[in-house]
């Protein structure tokens, strides 16, 4: 197969060839410590997935907007993909394989087994870990779009604020219902 | 791709003067967005997370000032009853994910016309602090944009934060949108009332900046002068009134998220509903909430 | 199949690989280990139709870590029969998007960069992208799929309109929607000499490996696609897509293996979408309801690199009775990408018009909805004359109605208030045929007491692994725990699609049939197995060639309550009820999930999807998860999902019938005809917008609020 390669083709020597920029990072991820050296343009996302072999983050649209590569950083969720993995440095990351404790599944995951919470199983890390972190943001008293009163300290997590707090993740399958059941269990 | 991240405001904006082309990184929700699919090919990256006093935020004489690295998420936390609209704004950001990285001085950065902490930072009179090696300016919010995407920040000028003046009375924000959450808005309003004072207005996705309703401010202040202390019902035809000023202030376009006439008319649902809203508030001596 | 122990199909047992899922260490394509991986990253053509004057790579190649960038220039010539999936193959352009090139690199951050230094020059010519009315160069298949006659008739349709006491007559358009599964197409391919393996996203591995062969000129036993884990389909990745294609292209081009994952908006332009259609509904009825003709004319698109003609009108033929009846299909080939599957073909989009219609129809005769539909029921399958296997469509209406709080109903539009909102109900009739293909399964049993079941099997999240398990079982008479089914893999044996909510009628069929099997030669050798373990196998092609002649259909009924904002259009709905009528339900907990996944995916194709075509550069101008709505969270509130039981001998030794796909239909016509009930007003364009309603309001009365 004729090919071009690195030199043979037209135009080759247009642009000077500079080795990628790469720079150290030590980085917390499920509680072992990495030192690696990263791209500078690559995300968080594809450090764990390509680096780490952390597959569980999942990549569905690289732009913040389906939510299936949440992750925790430093206790808080956040989409793994919109995270330059050169800024992490010194930070905690927590993925869907950092969940488990041992062999024993989070109450959550559990949950989420028992309620149907899934189907094709591409977005379950993502919403295991929205909810993970949900689940502080609201023992912390944090407010939603649907909480009526903003100064309340600790909003009741009904259906609606359950809804509301997981819309950052998207399920094509259409699991939300079976979703808010599990994390409602868990939550109490 | 140079990866620039200054440790003090003062190197971050030496690297800046240095590199005027460098892209700052705050939250990343707007600019990762773009670099991820090219539409951004920075030869650096200007990351200003490490930079303590830009997540700050605190009273500054009668005004607070915020800090450029403050999060929509702790906007909601911290500031719900100072700028109770921002924080309702704040609330409707993207996704949860988006609200504990996005920051509204990020949000300033990007100058996007459907920004949604741009309205309430227009009602409520904020100005933006730009600071560069050549010194600090204030620019009030709505002299900022420039255009769609475009804003009179200097190549050498970064962004450090926001004033505003904690909120004196009733303070809304409204958006429409198609989906039920993590929509971009198809239009958006915020009403600040200044009992004694004045009002203030911000729209969001109908122009190709945040624009004000300055002809709705003016109707609306005269209206309510001798009306602060009455504490009376609002007559139809002034809410009508105001409604039709705002609508008419508004510069929207057709696009896939929604037609120019549904922004006009929809502005307009808007505007009634979040004076009718914050004058009853008013009239019941509540402070605002949103 | 006799049992000495309690049955597990019509339990809700847990999906098998849950705890795989929920710990993240299901993988999926693009996540398997290779040595040395190569990123592959595809280039769209910027224009939607011309010539390509020129690739310069220059550029691309300059950027360290870029190993080669492949085009018409340099690829081989692919063989097989799809014309989306050989790639590379001229230097033509038939729609915006479709990849011109793609560059291999060391890692997807150099790919990535290099695609966009590719450079391709164009010399385009004028395109035309959009579907309308009475397009000039519309025409009749000679087929719709999968192969149906693209017209039927019955009797004579214009004299029996004319006749007619009432009549409807109504056009009905719905937009492009895309399926949007959350993977990404990807394709891991990894060559062994002259011998291919292909870790795929797909919904048949037999399917992707016969196509694979079929491009490199290979025998099926020289290739391999592997696909355990699927993150959805809905159709989308039952025709293979060309990054299998690509991944293979490129790891044999670099001597490595290759990997590719579709960004999002790649996946609007070469991964397929539901064609938009437009649809004239005609139906005249005697003053009591009762149908005398149903005219149902669609016209819809495809592309001029295939014919892709949907079914859309197919449902009217079988759905009710009417003694004068016409359906026809035209289609336009557009300079687009190839229209697709997507969930519920056909019956989908076809049923959203007819249900409307049936909806205006029962309030042109002032009867309620539900009983014209019961007025109209057919003894038999009108057009074939064939007898049903089952039909329960009138059951599911009168407990659906039971359930969801129907009777009482005013009929009145636009009456109804709760504070600014609107508030209105609506029903629809719901149906998807019931079909299986052949598939070949073995069982094996192994000296430790455990069972293996063998079949080339998909699961693309619909519950098949838990389903085949627990077919297995109770055909096996033992414990689902003591059942291992492999599936997801082409090396096993031959299976079907995931696709036509046939898969696990289809492959349940074999492994049903191949542990009946294996239990006679267990009782054979005196049910002690040899330690070596002992086997069977099954093909089910015979069994379904013998099938006897009935018509085989699910059927269903979808309630809807809305409320509808009339300041500023929006429109909510609290609450949303699917009653089903499928054949024995297999297992309850996966059932009513995918039953209500259907629903939502209806409910959203009322309200927030359509693919927005970009007139004037071609493609779609929304391509991506913020502009294009997929429901999320919040979008969904109170929505269920029953079952009515159904004992139907003329399936497959289940006795099921396929539920993928049924939950969508009737789903966005229930909706519409609430939205109708809440407002008066009936709105015939899909999605519902707010700012469609908007432009009605003057007539709902909403301008003032």
């Amino acid at each position: 197969m004729d090919v071009p390669s690195k030199g043979t083709a037209g135009g080759a020597q247009r642009t000077a060839a500079r080795p990628p920029a790469r720079t150290d990072v030590t980085v917390s991820v499920n509680g072992a410590v990495e030192r690696i050296k990263v791209d500078n343009r690559a995300s968080l996302l594809d450090v764990l997935r390509e680096r780490l072999g952390l597959t569980g983050a999942k990549k569905g649209c690289d732009h913040g907007q389906c939510g299936a590569c949440t992750v925790l950083l430093d206790g808080r969720r956040v989409n793994a993909c919109l995270i330059l993995a050169v800024t992490v440095d010194q930070a905690e990351v927590v993925t869907v394989e950092g969940l488990t404790d041992g062999t024993r599944l989070h109450p959550l995951q559990a949950a989420f087994i028992e309620r149907d919470a899934f189907q094709c199983g591409y977005c379950t890390p993502g919403q295991l870990c929205s909810a993970v972190g949900m689940l502080a943001e609201a023992a912390k008293g944090r407010a939603s779009a649907v909480t009526a009163d903003l100064a309340d300290d600790a909003p009741v997590l009904d259906e609606a604020e359950i809804r509301e707090r997981m819309s950052g993740n998207l399920c094509r399958c259409g699991a939300y219902p079976n979703i808010v059941a599990a994390i409602g269990e868990v939550a109490g | 791709m140079r990866f620039l991240r200054p440790h003090t405001w003062a190197e971050a904006l030496g690297a800046k003067a240095e590199f005027p082309d460098a892209l700052p990184l705050m939250g990343g929700t707007d600019v990762m967005v773009d670099v991820n699919f090219g539409r951004a090919r920075p030869n650096a990256l200007l990351d200003l997370t490490a930079i303590p006093e830009l997540r700050t935020w605190a009273p500054d004489g009668d005004a607070l000032r915020v800090g450029a690295g403050v999060t929509y998420a702790r906007l909601v936390s911290e500031l719900a009853d100072r700028l109770p609209a921002l924080a309702a704004a704040s609330r409707t950001v993207g996704s949860p994910q988006i609200r504990n990285r996005g920051t509204a001085g990020g949000n300033l950065g990007s100058a996007s016309p459907a920004g949604d902490a741009h309205p309430p930072l227009l009602a409520g009179g904020a100005e933006v602090e730009l600071e560069s090696v050549r010194g600090a300016r204030r620019v009030a919010v709505e002299e900022f944009f420039a255009g769609p995407k475009r804003s009179v920040l200097e190549p050498d000028e970064l962004i450090a934060g926001f004033r505003a003046r904690p909120a004196t009375g009733p303070q809304y924000f409204a958006k429409v949108g198609t989906r039920n959450a993590m929509v971009i808005a198809v239009c958006s309003f915020a009403l600040a009332l200044r009992p004694g004072e004045g009002v203030g207005t911000g729209i969001g996705s109908a122009g190709p900046t945040p624009l004000r309703a300055y002809a709705a401010e003016e109707f609306l202040a005269g209206e309510l002068a001798d009306r602060w202390e009455k504490r009376d019902a609002l007559p139809g035809p002034v809410i009508g009134e105001f409604a039709e000023l705002v609508a008419g202030a508004a510069r929207p376009i057709d696009d896939v998220r929604g037609t120019a006439d549904y922004r006009a008319h929809v502005l307009r649902v808007l505007a009634r509903r979040t004076l009718t809203w914050a004058w009853a508030d008013h009239c019941e001596g509540g402070a605002g909430c949103a | 199949m006799t049992t000495d122990i309690e049955r597990v199909t019509g339990t809700a047992l847990d999906r098998v690989e849950g705890r795989d899922k929920v710990t993240g260490l299901a993988r999926y394509a693009y996540e398997y280990p290779a040595d040395d991986i190569a990123y592959v990253v595809p280039v769209p053509a910027a224009i939607a139709r011309g010539t390509i004057t020129g690739i310069d790579p220059g550029d691309a190649l300059a950027v360290p870590g870029v190993l080669t960038v492949l085009s018409f220039r340099n690829a081989p010539p692919l063989a097989g029969n799809d014309p989306e999936l050989r790639i590379f193959s001229s230097d033509r352009v038939s729609y915006r998007g479709q990849m011109v090139a793609a560059v291999v690199a060391d890692t997807l951050e150099a790919a990535a960069e290099a695609a966009r230094l590719v450079h391709v020059g164009y010399d385009a010519e004028p395109h035309d992208v959009l579907l309308r009315p009475d397009h000039p160069e519309a025409y009749v298949p000679e087929k719709v799929n999968p192969s149906f006659p693209a017209v039927s008739e019955q009797g004579d349709v214009e004299a029996a309109l004319g006749d007619a006491a009432v009549t409807v007559d109504t056009t009905y358009t719905t937009p492009a929607y895309h399926n949007n599964a959350m993977e990404p197409h990807a394709t891991l391919a990894v060559w062994s000499g002259d011998r291919l393996t292909a870790y795929d996203s797909n919904q048949g591995s037999s399917t992707a490996r016969d196509m694979l062969a079929a491009a490199f000129g290979l025998e099926p036993g020289q290739v391999r696609v592997v696909s355990p884990h699927v993150g959805g389909g809905f159709g989308s990745k039952g025709t293979p897509r060309p990054q299998i294609v690509l991944a293979a292209l490129a790891a044999r081009a670099v001597g490595r293996p290759a990997k590719v994952a579709l960004t999002r908006q790649h996946m609007f332009a070469v991964t397929g979408y539901r064609t938009p259609s437009i649809q004239r509904v005609r139906l005249g009825a005697d003053a009591s309801g009762r149908m005398t003709a149903l005219a149902h004319e669609v016209e819809e698109q495809t592309s001029t690199l295939k014919e892709f003609a949907e079914q859309t009108a197919v449902p009217s033929r079988m759905m009710y009775a009417a003694p004068n009846r016409l359906t026809t299909h035209r289609v336009v080939a557009l300079d687009v990408a190839t229209p697709s599957w997507m969930r519920a073909p056909g019956e989908c989009p076809g049923m959203y018009a007819l249900e409307s219609a049936m909806d205006e129809l029962a309030v042109a005769c002032g009867l309620d909805p539900i009983e014209l539909r019961v007025r109209n029921e057919p003894e038999e399958d009108p057009e074939s004359g064939l007898p049903w296997s089952s039909r329960n469509v009138v059951a599911c209406l009168r407990e659906g109605a039971a359930w969801f709080g129907w009777a009482g109903r005013d009929p009145a539009p636009g009456v109804r208030r709760d504070g600014r909102w609107l508030v209105g109900t609506g029903v629809a009739a719901s149906t998807y045929p019931a079909r299986r293909r052949p598939s070949e399964a073995t069982a094996r049993a192994t000296a430790d007491g455990r069972f293996t079941v063998r079949i080339a099997a998909a699961d693309i999240g619909t519950g098949s692994r838990t389903a085949l398990t627990q077919i297995a079982a109770d055909a096996l008479g033992v414990p689902p725990e003591r059942v291992d089914v492999r599936i997801g893999d082409s090396a096993l044996p031959t299976a079907s699609l995931a696709g036509g909510s046939m898969g696990t009628a289809s492959w349940g069929s074999a492994v049903a049939m191949a542990c009946v099997r294996l239990r006679e030669r267990l009782d054979g050798a005196g049910g002690e197995v040899p330690e070596d373990g002992i086997e069977a196998r099954y093909d089910t092609a015979d069994d379904i060639k013998a099938d006897a002649a009935y018509a085989r259909h699910a059927f269903g009924a979808q309630f809807a309550e809305v409320r509808v904002d009339p300041g500023t259009g929006e429109i909510r709905v609290p609450r949303l009820l699917g009653v089903f009528a499928a054949g024995r339900i297999i297992n309850a907990k996966t059932a009513r999930s995918q039953f209500i996944g259907g629903m939502t995916m209806g409910l959203a194709m009322a309200l927030l999807e359509e693919s927005v075509p970009d007139a004037e550069f071609g493609g779609f101008l929304n391509h991506d998860l913020a502009q294009y709505h997929v429901p999320a969270n919040a979008d969904v509130a109170n929505i269920d999902a029953r079952w009515i039981e159904e004992d139907d001998p003329h399936l497959n030794p289940m006795g099921s019938k396929g539920i993928g796909e049924i939950g969508i239909v009737g789903t966005a016509a229930a909706i519409g005809n609430a939205v109708h009930h809440a407002t008066g007003v009936r709105f015939r364009d899909l999605p519902i917008r707010p700012d469609r309603v908007l432009d009605r309001a003057p007539q709902i009365g909403g301008r003032n609020l």
